[in-house]
């Protein structure tokens, strides 16, 4: 466990150069932060000891955070994985389905890039995908990740270290999540102190809600998403690190705004060609302005930063091509739309209020509010209504629409679970509505779930408790009026940042003020953040960021008061190190502000510490307390997140480990064994795998986007034979493959996912499927005799448990026991007429049958129907004897003239 | 009726049938009449024994009826029987007032305290229960509405009745005011306030207030609120046994209101302990009392997580660390 010590290692440095950081950059808010300067004063060269340790902690929480990421890449094997974080193991197994990990699909496309070029590569039509539709690639995904991963590969190959494409994509994750620490360190650092950040670039590095996406093998967007993310807000956060400098006339610090807005919307640019996660940044920045806007934080280099990034920003989003218009059309987007307009609004009013006298001002104002706000809600009417902007979009809207959520996840299956358990008896459970289902598909994947609190502290451990006490640091810090008003005007105290503003003017002192503008920001980011992860297990991603930086802050500030020692707080370091100081860009600032602080402060406080014993007792049990947090860590990425669903392992009672490796046993067969041109129908969970390890055609995958295909597959497996062999027949399927795990007891087969496939046919086809039809009179979905006859005949069925009933597994149980369902299967006699079995792996894992052509005409399964044929009347007459007849006879009569008749 | 019985013994047989064919038909244009006038007047028709058994049970018929069997008088306690009622009133307003409303359809709602002798008739030991009963022949298996599986929202009702009687009605829900009321109401008061002391707006810039609003956000989210209101847990597990109530579910899939309420303290008073502890090092003050404070504040982190630890620990099975508690 070499990881986990440098984990919890890394973590006492930290803490103890949280201790000693505060000298440097300690921020001015706590009397004792900023007294606390003393401990690197014995140091020679404080600021090289401070980079030199912050730069060791950063390299070591990297290396602890890309080694924890190795378990699965160490025990199977250099692959891409795909891994399954969410699986639900004990309760009833139809609510999980495999979510939608594009890890091999993403590598293939990569493969793809490298090998063909980008412009092949965006103009990519995939027929191999979706057959018959095929799947236009290059304008249905997020780039990022494949360029990326591209990019890499080339630099590497131009240098002469040729790695193969695969292995750079295996190790992509581990690589940015140690970008991800030092962005994480970046942002923390400008928002509290570089303790503080350091203890957070070490909790990003190894908590588990981030490794769950960013494992090695996993090659997926969210993996280099969160750098991204956190490097755009560390941007933009950057900009909102004002300096003001007030002297004479009020100026804010121009140098450089426009140049970090710019930096802001690459990183910005980056992220949105890396998933479809930038929506939250674009909504958070926006909220930010508005909320700086409220506190009357309005300047002018927040209105060029915002500009410069909106207009950028949504330019360089609308280059990607599956994003193309959205950013102007949909209205995820048209919050920040409306702070640009709002804020040009409040410039364009600061600039009237110089000039005009204040009742002008006042009747302008009203008016000018009310006009634009009128003539915004219609414009975004009329614009919705002629269908300019879309509705909210898709998985978005369940977000926000937590009741349609509450209707599509309460499945009917989870409501016999109710009853059946009896744990939740009551009936508002088992009557809960079951209305609309908007979108099926969104509700069987286990990812789009509600988050339980044992999520949360499986994810976060001790993070999750303490994140709020940082929350509550930021929020009571979220303004330093202090060290404004003392120094102006005493009398100011109380007020508003904008009253000061104004009399600022009057008074000619000049005065360096920081303020921290990006608290809000990350307050913001964090109570978002966690309604989020609340309604989305998927979602814990996004919050784990921000958790790790509070927690950081709460941690630090209980660090930075009891590591030190007693003696030294009383002393203050008469030197001054501002001129070292002045050299770093950005702590400096937080330097001047403590020393205007320390001047107020020391008159009045002889402090008196806690005393040795207190300290010491604290900082050991809050060390333990995070070595806790590593061991568990640790525990939880090797145990839980580092099993990948391509290859299973069991464990015997002696801890011997089985691979089962049937999956990919079962993709080679296909690969060596079939036609090149083989089109494999599977359930859609299996759909990137096929097409990735097995290259052959498939008819659905793991993108969801057409429902209906879905349920054209879903019908042919719930369907009887001969039924499912027309629309077989109809979509040229050449091979079937289903997952089997009766033999082995693997819970995630098909035939417990089987009721979604139902459902999901059911949708598009109610007259033909009918999910009653598979539950007992009872509403039990049973697979033994007792089980419906529909269920017990459909395709899906019969495959599973073809020759199954000849299987004995244990001299217990009779042959055709399942042990997933814990059952002896009702109907064991089965005989395939379209079918053959052509492939069943070592552990029946996976089955493969191959539809049968058709050979001339099917037979006919019974006798042909005996029909005497009708004896056609044939005259016994002889030519001569039988009688010929003229047609228009004329009729003769004797000595009469011939009368011609008119016909 | 009586000029049934009186022709009977003059008429001759032919002319009997007739008026036997005749009499049904008037029997029926009558009882599609009565029933006409009762849906006019409530949408949904109350019956009792006797009515049910003659235009519902009784054969000449031309109409399908749909029938919810129920008991929605108080004594019965039964709350799930008012829930669908609303539903079924829903659906049936729907009906009567949408274009295609005819006399191929109708609603009726039988009572246990009122027609006790139709429950047991039918052999029915539950309620609610929806039954259709189609214009000809007896009801099949699948004429009694699945209640169990899919619940008995109107939609789902509205479904089933397109399934068996190919009358497609388009439910209609009364616009629900409450929440705009609620939010215009909310909205008021806000404003009430802020102008009534808008003198001394200090309060807005209360650091306090929004902090505590936030972590309030926070706990609730950290707690699982939000699966409590999207799943609809109970309170807490009765053993129906020995009638032991159990907090914490068992299974880490799945919490108790109860559970997540705890969790919700928990972690507020480990949050508490970690602002006591800075609020300790920081505030000017005695020492001694500073020094109870920080105490107070270590405790309740240290023994709260080992709190929190043990019940992660017995329900995440196989989870090998424990703090303090076992």
């Amino acid at each position: 466990m070499a990881e986990h010590h440098t984990a919890s290692d890394s973590k006492h440095k930290a803490s103890s150069n949280a201790g000693s950081s505060v000298s440097g950059n300690g921020r001015p808010n706590s009397p004792a932060g900023c007294s606390g300067g003393g401990l690197s004063g014995g140091l020679t060269q404080p600021a090289g000891w401070q980079s030199l340790l912050s730069f060791t902690i950063l390299f070591l929480a990297w290396l602890a955070g890309f080694s924890s990421r190795l378990f699965a890449v160490i025990r199977f094997e250099s692959i891409i994985h795909e891994f399954d974080p969410w699986r639900d193991e004990l309760l009833v197994l139809i609510r999980k389905n495999l979510p939608d990990r594009p890890s091999r699909f993403n590598y293939r496309s990569t493969h793809h890039l490298t090998t063909n070029g980008f412009y092949e590569f965006l103009n990519w039509f995939d027929e191999r995908a979706w057959y018959p539709l095929g799947r236009i690639v290059g304008g249905t995904v997020y780039p990022g990740l494949m360029v990326t991963a591209g990019l890499i590969h080339y630099i590497l190959n131009l240098l002469h270290v040729t790695v193969h494409i695969r292995d750079v994509c295996v190790f992509l994750a581990p690589i940015f999540s140690g970008l991800t620490a030092i962005s994480t360190f970046l942002l923390t650092r400008e928002l509290w102190n570089q303790g503080a950040g350091l203890l957070a670039a070490c909790f990003i590095a190894i908590v588990p809600g981030y490794i769950s996406r960013s494992v090695a093998g996993s090659f997926d967007n969210e993996g280099i998403a969160i750098f991204a993310l956190q490097f755009t807000y560390y941007l933009w956060g950057l900009q909102n690190e004002l300096k003001f400098v007030l002297s004479t006339q009020v100026k804010s610090v121009k140098t450089g705004s426009v140049f970090w807005a710019i930096g802001c919307c690459l990183s910005y640019f980056y992220m949105v060609s890396a998933w479809g996660g930038y929506v939250f940044i674009i909504n958070l920045i926006p909220l930010h302005v508005f909320v700086l806007l409220l506190m009357q934080r309005f300047s002018r280099r927040l209105y060029i930063a915002y500009s410069t990034f909106y207009i950028v920003g949504l330019v360089l989003s609308m280059q990607i091509p599956f994003v193309g218009f959205q950013p102007i059309r949909t209205s995820e987007h048209m919050a920040a739309a409306g702070v640009f307009a709002l804020l040009q609004a409040y410039s364009f009013l600061q600039y009237l209020k110089d000039r005009l006298t204040r009742q002008e001002f006042q009747t302008l104002f009203f008016l000018g509010v009310s006009l634009a706000a009128g003539l915004v809600f219609l414009t975004v009417i009329y614009l919705t209504y002629t269908g300019y902007i879309a509705p909210w979009s898709g998985r978005f809207y369940s977000l926000w629409d937590t009741g349609g959520l509450c209707r599509e996840t309460q499945s009917p299956v989870e409501l016999q679970l109710c009853s059946a358990s009896h744990l939740l008896r009551s009936p508002h459970c088992r009557y809960r509505r079951y209305a609309k289902i908007h979108i099926p598909i969104i509700a069987s994947v286990s990812e789009h779930q509600p988050t339980t609190w044992v999520s949360f502290f499986f994810d976060l451990h001790i993070l999750v408790c303490t994140f709020p006490a940082g929350l509550w640091f930021c929020i009571k810090n979220i303004n330093d009026e202090r060290v404004f008003g003392v120094i102006i005007h005493p009398a100011q105290k109380q007020k508003g940042f904008a009253t000061a503003f104004c009399c600022s003017s009057c008074t000619a002192v000049s005065v360096s003020l920081t303020e921290v503008l990006c608290l809000p920001l990350v307050a913001l980011y964090a109570i978002s953040a966690v309604y989020f992860a609340g309604v989305m297990v998927r979602l814990m991603l996004t919050l784990t960021p921000v958790v790790c930086m509070l927690s950081a802050i709460a941690f630090s500030s209980v660090f930075e008061h009891y590591l030190g020692d007693d003696m030294k707080r009383e002393n203050p370091p008469a030197e001054d190190s501002s001129d070292e100081d002045d050299k770093r860009n950005q702590g400096n600032l937080y330097d001047k502000a403590g020393k205007v602080r320390k001047h107020v402060s020391e008159q009045d406080r002889p402090e008196e510490g806690l005393g040795p014993n207190i300290k010491s007792i604290v900082t050991m049990l809050m060390l333990m307390l995070l070595m806790m947090f590593a061991v568990h860590c640790t525990w939880v990425t090797s145990n839980a997140y580092s099993s990948p669903s391509v290859v299973l392992a069991s464990y015997n009672h002696d801890g011997s480990r089985n691979i089962l490796d049937d999956f990919r046993e079962a993709y080679y067969w296909l690969r060596q064994n079939t036609d090149e041109h083989a089109r494999v129908m599977s359930w859609w969970d299996y759909g990137y795998q096929i097409a990735g390890m097995a290259n052959r055609t498939t008819l659905v995958d793991n993108n969801t986007w057409n429902n209906s295909h879905i349920a054209l597959v879903g019908k042919a497996m719930s369907s009887n034979e001969s039924a499912a062999y027309e629309i077989m027949k109809s979509l040229d399927v050449d091979y079937v493959l289903i997952i089997f795990g009766g033999v082995i007891g693997y819970s995630g087969d098909d035939i417990n996912k089987f009721l979604w496939m139902v459902r999901i046919a059911e949708g598009e086809h109610p007259k033909d499927i009918r999910e009653s039809d598979y539950f007992t009179p009872q509403g039990e979905f049973r697979v033994d005799k007792a089980g419906s006859p529909t269920l017990l005949n459909c395709l899906m069925y019969k495959m599973s448990y073809y020759r199954f009933g000849e299987m004995q597994l244990d001299f217990r149980t009779p042959p055709g026991f399942d042990r997933t369902r814990n059952a002896e299967i009702g109907n064991k006699d089965i005989h395939l007429k379209h079918l053959e079995e052509a492939f069943t792996s070592e552990h029946w894992l996976v089955r493969i049958y191959r539809v049968k052509k058709q050979e001339n005409r099917q037979a006919l399964d019974h006798k042909l129907r005996n029909i005497s044929a009708k004896q056609k009347y044939t005259s016994k007459k002889t030519a001569k004897r039988k009688r010929g007849f003229i047609k228009n006879k004329l009729a003769l009569k004797k000595g009469k003239k011939l009368v011609k008749k008119s016909v | 009726m009586w000029g049934f019985t009186g022709l009977q013994n003059k008429a001759p047989i032919p002319l009997q049938l007739f008026y036997f064919a005749n009499s049904f038909k008037n029997m029926l244009a009558e009882k599609v009449e009565q029933m006409m006038e009762w849906s006019s007047r409530r949408s949904v028709i109350r019956m009792n024994g006797d009515k049910f058994r003659r235009f519902v049970k009784a054969p000449p018929r031309n109409y399908s009826v749909i029938v919810m069997f129920t008991a929605l008088q108080p004594q019965r306690q039964c709350s799930v029987c008012r829930q669908a009622n609303e539903e079924y009133q829903v659906l049936a307003n729907s009906w009567r007032y949408s274009s295609a409303f005819s006399n191929k359809l109708f609603f009726t709602v039988v009572d246990y305290d009122e027609g006790a002798d139709v429950f047991q008739q039918l052999n029915m030991n539950s309620a609610p229960t929806f039954m259709h009963f189609p214009a000809k022949g007896k009801p099949k298996r699948a004429d009694t509405f699945d209640l169990q599986r899919i619940g008995f929202a109107s939609e789902q009702l509205a479904k089933w009745i397109a399934d068996r009687t190919d009358v497609q009605i388009r439910v209609f829900r009364p616009p629900n005011y409450s929440g705009t009321i609620a939010l215009a109401l909310l909205v008021s008061l806000v404003g009430g306030l802020l102008y009534l002391r808008r003198n001394n707006l200090e309060f807005i810039y209360n650091k306090t207030g929004w902090a505590m609003a936030a972590l309030c956000v926070v706990f609730a989210m950290t707690s699982g609120q939000m699966w409590n209101h999207i799943r609809g847990p109970p309170y807490a597990h009765k053993n129906p046994q020995n009638g032991q109530v159990s907090y914490i579910h068992g299974s880490s899939q799945a919490q108790f209101v109860a559970e997540s309420h705890i969790i919700l303290l928990l972690n507020a008073a480990i949050t508490m302990g970690m602002v006591l502890l800075n609020e300790a090092a920081t505030s000017k003050g005695d020492v001694g009392k500073r020094r109870i404070i920080c105490l107070v504040g270590l405790g309740l982190v240290v023994f709260f997580f080992s709190f929190l630890l043990s019940i992660f620990r017995s329900k995440y099975h196989g989870y090998p660390y424990s703090f303090l508690i076992k």
